[in-house]
């Protein structure tokens, strides 16, 4: 069992939330799957994630994505956020949280879409992933611990 | 690597599919590449993904979808 501790100041108008380190690439299985027939993939990219217990689902900005060339699963479902909705596109991906001892997700399906002006995240952790921890806050102490 | 796709014929298919499914693998996961259908219904988006890679051509992209009545529709709050 593995246990973090994330640094959250509710009180800091420019504090996004509690955010944690990612690696994001695609699954091991694609990867392997593709590799057999000579394809490449990219390296790895370690991305910051916020624990997002409105998400109900694990959202990564279409630019990293993108960026990453996950495998796609799907194309044009929705996203309800705020009452408008946004197009999405679908992923089988990995996610794992280095430094942590956290369980890694892999696969896991992954959802894209655009992020606007979002400078502090690239990735939503969903209630798909949260589900899996115990995770509490202590406000008094500015601290969002999780343990798996 | 695969390029973005719109899977038109895959979500043709599934449509054309949907309500059967559902009678008789309501939850299960499907893979779909062009108008061939992965053999079998999965209980995990994991084991429809793995299926596909067995069965499909990976340097494109597959769809994986549950079979439920309605879109899913993910919210973010």
């Amino acid at each position: 069992m593995a246990r973090v501790n994330l640094h959250w100041d509710p009180s800091n108008p420019d504090d996004p939330g509690p955010c944690i380190d990612v690696i994001v690439s695609n699954s091991a299985d694609v990867i392997e799957a593709g590799r057999a027939i000579g394809l490449e993939y990219p390296e790895p990219r370690k991305m910051t994630a916020l624990l997002d217990t409105g998400a109900s689902v694990t959202v990564i900005s279409k630019v990293f994505a993108n960026h990453c060339k996950l495998f796609q699963t799907n194309e044009g479902s929705e996203i309800t956020a705020i009452g408008a909705q946004h197009h999405c596109w679908e992923h089988a991906g990995a996610i794992s949280f280095p430094g942590t001892g956290l369980r890694a997700f892999d696969p896991i399906r992954i959802v894209s879409a655009v992020f606007v002006k979002e400078r502090y995240y690239a990735i939503l952790i969903g209630r798909d992933i949260l589900r899996n921890w115990i995770i509490t806050f202590d406000a008094r102490h500015k601290r969002v611990t999780i343990e798996d | 690597m695969t390029s973005p796709t719109s899977f038109a014929i895959e979500r043709k298919v599934f449509e054309e599919h949907r309500e059967k499914w559902f009678r008789s693998n309501p939850g299960k996961y499907v893979a779909i590449q062009g108008d061939v259908v992965a053999s079998g219904f999965f209980d995990t988006y994991a084991e429809a993904l793995r299926a596909g890679l067995r069965e499909f051509d990976v340097s494109r992209g597959f769809l994986v979808r549950q079979v439920r009545l309605a879109e899913q529709v993910y919210v973010v709050s």
